[in-house]
């Protein structure tokens, strides 16, 4: 096969890219001519994602040679990461521009919508299949500046600009961490092609001097996700971005704050010759999923409830590409994906769960003894099962910390099953239900190794005293939060948990800081484009 | 009041006067209430008011909070230009306004005023809050008065504290009253603080631990005018209105159960609180200086009643009567067109009862112009049964009935045809699905857990989100069904004999079943003869992954679908015992007439039968036809309404109906009752053959059959007052969707499984979608105050006017016009209030 063939990958983009800017040439055209040309492309984007798919499946990793100036340009590379990103982006990218047709249906604003949805679309794509630093740059700032014109679609509203304008200056932050790291990364390696830097990482690696430029670039590189992936302390434009229709939050938590993750996973080569940011990754995404996931337990609302629990999410992948998991974290980012798209767009129906559900709960309290109860029956299945398969937690030390979360969270399903009045049909329905979970995680972690083998290192060891600190520190704190979260119903009214309590419902007043300082030195009035006036046509009288 | 406020000092406590206390009851009675999500029945928003008229409300409310409730000029020049408006309505219109409006007396000079935009416009005088004056000082921006801040801090104490069950961890002191559980929050909240508003916890601690003192130490250190009092308050509740609602729906609750409740007034104690302290914040000689000035104005009497005030106001005031006239003259023309009244006495083919609901017009019509012998009848969907209907497994039940009413009977639903043991078995079976779901949701949502969660099931949704975009699969289990077997769910049903359940007396006695057949019978003019197949339909909608799907159910079934309470009506007149008492009261059903309860599908325009299974075999032919007449009745309601959706017709339109119904991107499933203008309590004959539109609430009433005016008041009371609930409900989120309405449904966020908010944060929302009555390039709903056409003699109506309060202030104050029909079956007088009736000349035929 031709490697220039691969170039029809970007058909996938371009066709977007193409939606998104005909109706500027064309500007007559309806709004039901603009839906059909976007799900031509974004059945284009299937098909070219699909076919990579396939592609690198059976030829393995493919990359075109770079179309640059000394290693400045643009190029792709097509392995089982980009070829999984590829899939997802274009995946949920069909689905919710499908939902959009409907949904934006009689706005004003739908051929825009529709068109901004498009072009950020073209943009994360091109992101994924990047294979030259420059190209993914200006994918990462055009992904950015796109998504920013879809966060203030309904400019007339304040807090929208609000919080655009936060996410604005968190980017652009993340730009400059990324173009610094790109000057250096090009300072040490000659070139942006992925290629040839990943090669000389890892000759790098093999003589174990690890120039300091590199190093900074690998810190640099994480923070630039860290930004873009929400994390501690600068998650607060996440929570305030349901300003906007929710096609766009659905896209934004399942598609785009995933480039964080992503940038980590694609230049791992990179990152992980710097122990520094592989210990900065899980700390502070081990620390941002402890905090998103606690204050999440808090929120009334449906949609920032489902932020804050992405804001948990992305720490916890963050975290397992800190600890050396990187495929477990991809894993994870296409996992979450599809299950947070579903979220946002079912957010509606949250009523309906709230008319089945009924009180008081039937099994009367929970049971006094049930974590006793539950971690037996854990420890016993997972006894068993290891048993069976000779899979053990253990046998591989990097992962430890994520075997004790996943026995945190059985433990926190089977307790949940031991009402005060036990009955054994619930009891052992769930316990089933852990039996399912834990062989559903074994699996899909042994798949994900296999799969991505060959794109990301296998899981690391543990590095020496400091990152074994790390991993104590982490199942601890885990553990902590597992089991004051069981106490909170017993010690809710007691003067010091209720302190807690309205600390962690205001997200312990970070974002309330970040917002007045944005109000002080970014302030002026929000609306700058006149509020849309809908042309005021009566009913035809029958 | 000084001007200069020691901030050192403690607040002086302050006793609160009688005065004060009218003054906060008053105020909160002027908010309307909201109704939660699980049963979103329509609401007058202009409730509090209704003892004043239509215009005064208006004015004030223009005057007090600058909220408009007319429509845009723009929107009456339309009607002009395109014919909707004549001038012989702005000249009718003209001449019916009162004196003092200061207006043209030529509808020409009209014409030419309704040309201009409003111009030079004094602003009213306005009873200012703090947010107000620390608004205007920031040039209108909410954010820097920190006036938004307000509302958002206010709204989430709100959620946290209502909250139903959205989130896990829920506020310890909710176990408290408003005010003290707020309190206890303020104490560990450095939120303001972190805003800049300083000393924020000290200065709520050093508020009076009563709320009422803690209100009138607000208002004397603000200095508010007495004479303002009250128009401050309602204007502070306005500013968290979405939230005051529900605490009024709270207050409503208790108060049809008998309890008085204080939530709302010690919300208000939190908002004026909450405002104190932003005061306190401003020393500054701008802001005290704008103060001072907002309370000389405050300290103005209003001008409520005399709109000459403002003459742009009464020039849009006179074009909305004009509009309304307008419908009114094109309506009436339209009845006069009915054909003969057909000869009564032959027994029908089939007797078909629906709700009075809007949508019910169009199936009646399609129905009838299918089958020869088809009989139509309109009546509250609830048809009389006010039950508390429990689904299998709950303790209590949810009210089918009008919200105005309290549910008098309990009916449990059970599977039919099962033992006890076997019933036992079906909700032991439910319970245990239900824990096992439980730990199943709390796994998925717990802080650790929730990882755990993603990165097993979260692959699962690659299918899941697939199949719900192909509208394969419903989003969540239907709520009705969830946790039962599907072999059972067919056989559900309202059990009706009775039995004591948990303590509870469900089910009817003999007496009773009696008792209410013969009130539904002779409520619904519907004494004979009878057909051999008679239907009761109730209604319901179906809808995906829409919040404000209960608010399409039906509102007389207080927000749930009508078919609990048209099947137990149908069992009922079924039973041999009843049919017997009721031949010794005058009431003569033949044996061969058969009750089927049955749903009328909103959304789909389709109707289920319900216990077919019971139908003797001698009606097989009958249940034959009838199904082939509803077939092709659904096809042409389907045909009619899809033009409306903007479906375009063809080959797949009413696949497309239905396609609509599973979409879970669907924001404008079916219209509702948008349209909704007119309520007419006739008998079917005066309607029959007429195309209504799908806009008449439509009531079968014989006054000839009433004796002493019972039904008639009972029509005035309960379906009238509903019916204008659910009118002024549209008319409000049309003129005024930001006031009134919900907003933009593309931004809803469910917020403690009761309500939704727009976007993240603000205020709880009321009222109706703007996609519910705007389809995009025009308004589906016209905002029209209901026009009520009652057949029955002039003293009858004035007699039920006469005796309830609710009635008249409706009728009195316009908030609708009401005209009586002849006997000889002509619009023939309009009610012009104080219980007097004007003439209508008799119109000529051209």
């Amino acid at each position: 096969m031709m490697t220039s063939s691969l170039w029809l990958a970007m058909s996938g983009p371009a066709a977007l890219l193409a939606a998104s800017l005909l109706p500027a040439i064309k500007p007559d055209l309806s709004h039901q001519a603009v839906n059909r040309m976007a799900a031509v492309a974004s059945g284009v984007a299937g098909a070219a994602a699909f076919a990579t798919a396939i592609g690198v499946a059976t030829l393995g990793a493919l990359h075109t040679p770079a179309l640059a100036i000394s290693g400045i340009g643009f190029g792709l590379y097509l392995d089982s990461v980009s070829a999984t990103m590829f899939c997802l982006v274009s995946f949920i990218g069909a689905i919710v521009l499908r939902y959009s047709f409907t949904y934006m249906d009689g706005d004003p604003g739908q051929i825009r919508f529709i068109r901004l949805m498009c072009l950020t679309l073209a943009a994360v794509l091109t992101l994924a299949i990047s294979g030259n630093l420059l190209q993914f740059t200006l994918a990462w700032s055009a992904t950015s500046l796109a998504l920013h014109r879809l966060l203030v679609f309904y400019a007339e509203r304040p807090a929208a600009v609000i919080a655009a304008r936060k996410k604005f200056l968190a980017s652009r932050l993340g730009d400059l961490f990324l173009v610094a790291a790109m000057l250096l990364l090009y300072a040490a390696f000659g070139s942006l092609d992925y290629e040839s830097m990943f090669s000389a990482a890892q000759a790098m690696r093999g003589q174990g001097a690890i120039p300091l430029g590199v190093q900074i670039a690998a810190v640099l590189m994480v923070f630039a996700g860290l930004l873009k992936s929400a994390q501690f302390p600068v998650h607060g434009w996440l929570i305030e971005v349901m300003e906007t229709p929710t096609p766009v939050s659905a896209l934004l938590h399942a598609g785009i704050i995933n480039a964080g993750g992503f940038l980590v996973l694609r230049f791992t080569d990179v990152i992980s010759l710097s122990l520094t940011s592989m210990d900065l990754l899980a700390v502070i995404g081990g620390f941002t999923a402890l905090f998103g996931s606690v204050v999440m337990l808090t929120q009334t609302s449906i949609k920032v409830s489902l932020a804050w629990s992405t804001i948990a999410q992305m720490g916890f992948m963050m975290m397992e590409c800190g600890l050396g998991a990187f495929a477990a974290a991809l894993l994870h980012i296409v996992a979450h994906s599809l299950y947070k798209a579903h979220a946002f767009l079912s957010s509606g129906s949250v009523i309906d769960i709230a008319r089945a559900s009924w009180t008081p709960s039937p099994g009367g309290k929970p049971h006094p003894f049930r974590l006793i109860f539950s971690i037996a029956g854990v420890l016993l299945v997972t006894l068993l099962f290891s048993l069976l398969t000779g899979a053990t937690p253990a046998r591989q030390p990097g992962v430890f910390a994520l075997g004790a979360v996943l026995l945190l969270g059985l433990i926190h399903l089977v307790a949940n099953g031991i009402d005060e009045r036990p009955n054994a049909y619930v009891v052992v329905r769930t316990l089933a239900l852990a039996a399912v979970v834990a062989a559903a995680y074994f699996g899909l972690q042994l798949v994900a190794e296999q799969m991505f083998a060959g794109a990301l290192p296998k899981t690391e060891a543990l590095r020496g005293p400091l990152g074994i600190a790390i991993v104590a520190l982490i199942v601890l704190s885990f553990a902590t939060v597992t089991f004051l979260q069981g106490m909170v119903p017993r010690h809710a009214t007691e003067p010091r948990w209720q302190a807690l309590y309205v600390h962690v419902a205001n997200g312990f007043y970070v974002n309330t800081i970040t917002n007045r300082l944005v109000l002080h030195y970014w302030p002026g009035p929000a609306p700058t484009s006149v509020p849309v006036r809908l042309p005021i046509v009566l009913r035809e009288h029958p | 009041m000084s001007d200069v406020i020691d901030r050192e000092a403690p607040a002086a406590v302050l006793a609160p006067t009688p005065l004060l206390r009218h003054a906060i009851e008053r105020a909160c009675r002027r908010i309307a209430p909201v109704w939660p999500l699980k049963n979103f029945v329509a609401v007058n928003p202009f409730l509090g008011f209704s003892d004043r008229s239509f215009h005064a409300t208006c004015a004030m409310l223009h005057r007090v909070a600058r909220i408009d409730t007319l429509m845009p000029r723009a929107f009456y020049r339309e009607a002009i230009r395109n014919g909707t408006i004549e001038t012989a309505d702005l000249a009718a219109a003209l001449a019916a306004a009162p004196a003092d409006w200061r207006l043209p007396t030529e509808a020409a000079e009209l014409l030419k005023l309704a040309d201009n935009d409003r111009i030079a416009r004094k602003p009213p005088a306005v009873v200012a809050t703090v947010a107000e004056v620390l608004n205007e000082l920031a040039a209108g921006d909410r954010h820097v008065a920190r006036t938004a801040f307000m509302t958002d801090e206010i709204s989430r104490w709100c959620a946290a504290y209502f909250d139903e069950g959205q989130s896990v961890w829920r506020m310890p002191a909710r176990g408290l009253r408003p005010y003290a559980a707020w309190r206890a929050w303020v104490r560990y909240d450095r939120n303001p603080e972190m805003m800049g508003i300083a000393r924020f916890r000290a200065l709520v601690a050093d508020m009076p631990d009563d709320y009422v003192a803690a209100i009138a130490t607000v208002i004397e250190r603000l200095g508010i005018p007495a004479r303002a009092v009250e128009d401050y308050l309602h204007q502070a509740l306005l500013e968290i209105g979405g939230w005051a609602a529900y605490a009024r729906y709270l207050m409503w609750n208790h108060e049809l159960a008998g309890d008085r409740d204080d939530t709302l007034e010690q919300l208000l104690a939190i908002r004026v609180v909450w405002g104190y302290t932003l005061f306190a914040q401003r020393t500054d000689t701008a802001f005290r200086e704008a103060w001072r000035r907002a309370m000389e104005q405050a300290a103005l009497p209003p001008l409520d009643d005399q709109l000459g005030g403002d003459p742009d106001f009464c020039i849009n005031m006179v074009l909305q009567e004009a509009y309304e006239i307008a419908f009114r003259r094109r309506l009436l023309d339209r009845l006069a067109g009915a054909p003969a009244a057909r000869t009564a006495g032959a027994r029908p083919a089939v007797q078909a009862a629906f709700c009075i609901d809007v949508r019910s017009e169009v199936y009646r019509r399609a129905m009838e112009s299918v089958g020869d012998g088809v009989e139509t009848v309109g009546f509250a969907g609830f048809f009389g049964f006010p039950i508390e209907f429990v689904p299998i497994g709950h303790v209590t039940g949810r009210a089918h009935c009008p919200v105005l009413l309290r549910p008098q009977f309990t009916v449990c639903e059970a599977v039919g045809g099962t033992s006890e043991e076997e019933d036992s078995e079906i909700l032991v079976m439910r319970l245990l699905r239900r824990r096992v779901r439980k730990a199943w949701k709390s796994f998925k949502l717990s802080a650790v857990s929730s990882f755990i969660y993603v990165e097993t099931a979260g692959l699962l949704f690659a299918g899941k989100i697939l199949s719900d975009s192909l509208a394969v699969t419903r989003t969540v289990h239907d709520p009705n069904t969830d946790g039962l077997d599907d072999d059972l769910i067919g056989r559900l049903g309202p059990r009706i004999e009775p039995r004591p359940v948990g303590g509870r007396a469900t089910g009817f006695d003999p007496a009773q079943r009696v008792a209410m057949a013969e009130a539904v019978l002779r409520a619904m003019s519907m004494t004979g003869p009878f057909a051999r197949l008679v239907m009761l339909t109730g209604h319901g909608s179906t809808t995906v992954n829409n919040p404000h799907a209960s608010g399409l159910d039906c509102g007389a079934c207080g927000g749930h679908t009508g078919e609990a309470n048209a099947r137990v009506a149908a069992a009922i007149l079924n039973d041999p015992d009843v049919r017997v008492a009721l031949r010794q009261r005058g009431i003569d059903i033949p044996d061969d007439t058969v009750f089927l309860g049955c749903l009328h599908d909103t959304t789909t325009d389709v109707i289920r039968l319900f216990d077919i299974e019971q139908l003797p075999a001698s009606h097989a032919d009958d249940l034959r036809r009838l199904r082939a007449l509803l077939a092709k009745a659904t096809s042409l309601t389907r045909l009619e309404r899809a033009a409306l959706l903007g479906i375009a017709r063809g080959a797949a339109t009413e696949q497309q109906v239905v396609t609509r119904s599973r979409d879970w991107a669907q924001v404008r499933p079916e219209w509702g009752l948008a349209g909704n203008a007119s309520f007419i309590a006739a008998p079917r004959a005066r309607t029959r053959g007429i195309d209504l539109g799908g806009r008449s609430f439509l009531h079968d009433y014989d006054w000839q059959q009433d004796k002493d005016f019972g039904t008639l008041q009972l029509i005035m009371t309960a379906p009238m007052v509903v019916a204008s609930w659910i009118n002024l409900q549209y008319y409000g989120s049309t003129v005024n969707n930001a006031a009134f309405g919900a907003g933009n449904k593309v931004l809803h966020n469910v917020v403690g499984t009761l309500g939704v908010l727009e976007g993240n944060a603000g205020d709880l929302k009321v009222g109706l979608p703007w996609q519910s009555v705007h389809d995009g390039s025009r308004f589906v709903h016209e905002p029209l105050r209901l026009t009520v056409l009652i057949e029955a003699p002039l003293e009858a109506i004035n007699g039920v006017i006469a005796k309830n309060d609710i009635v008249r202030e409706l009728v009195d104050h316009h908030w609708l016009h009401l005209y009586a029909i002849s006997p000889q079956g002509r619009v023939s007088h309009a009610y012009r209030g104080h219980l007097l009736w004007q003439q209508l000349e008799e119109r000529s035929e051209s």
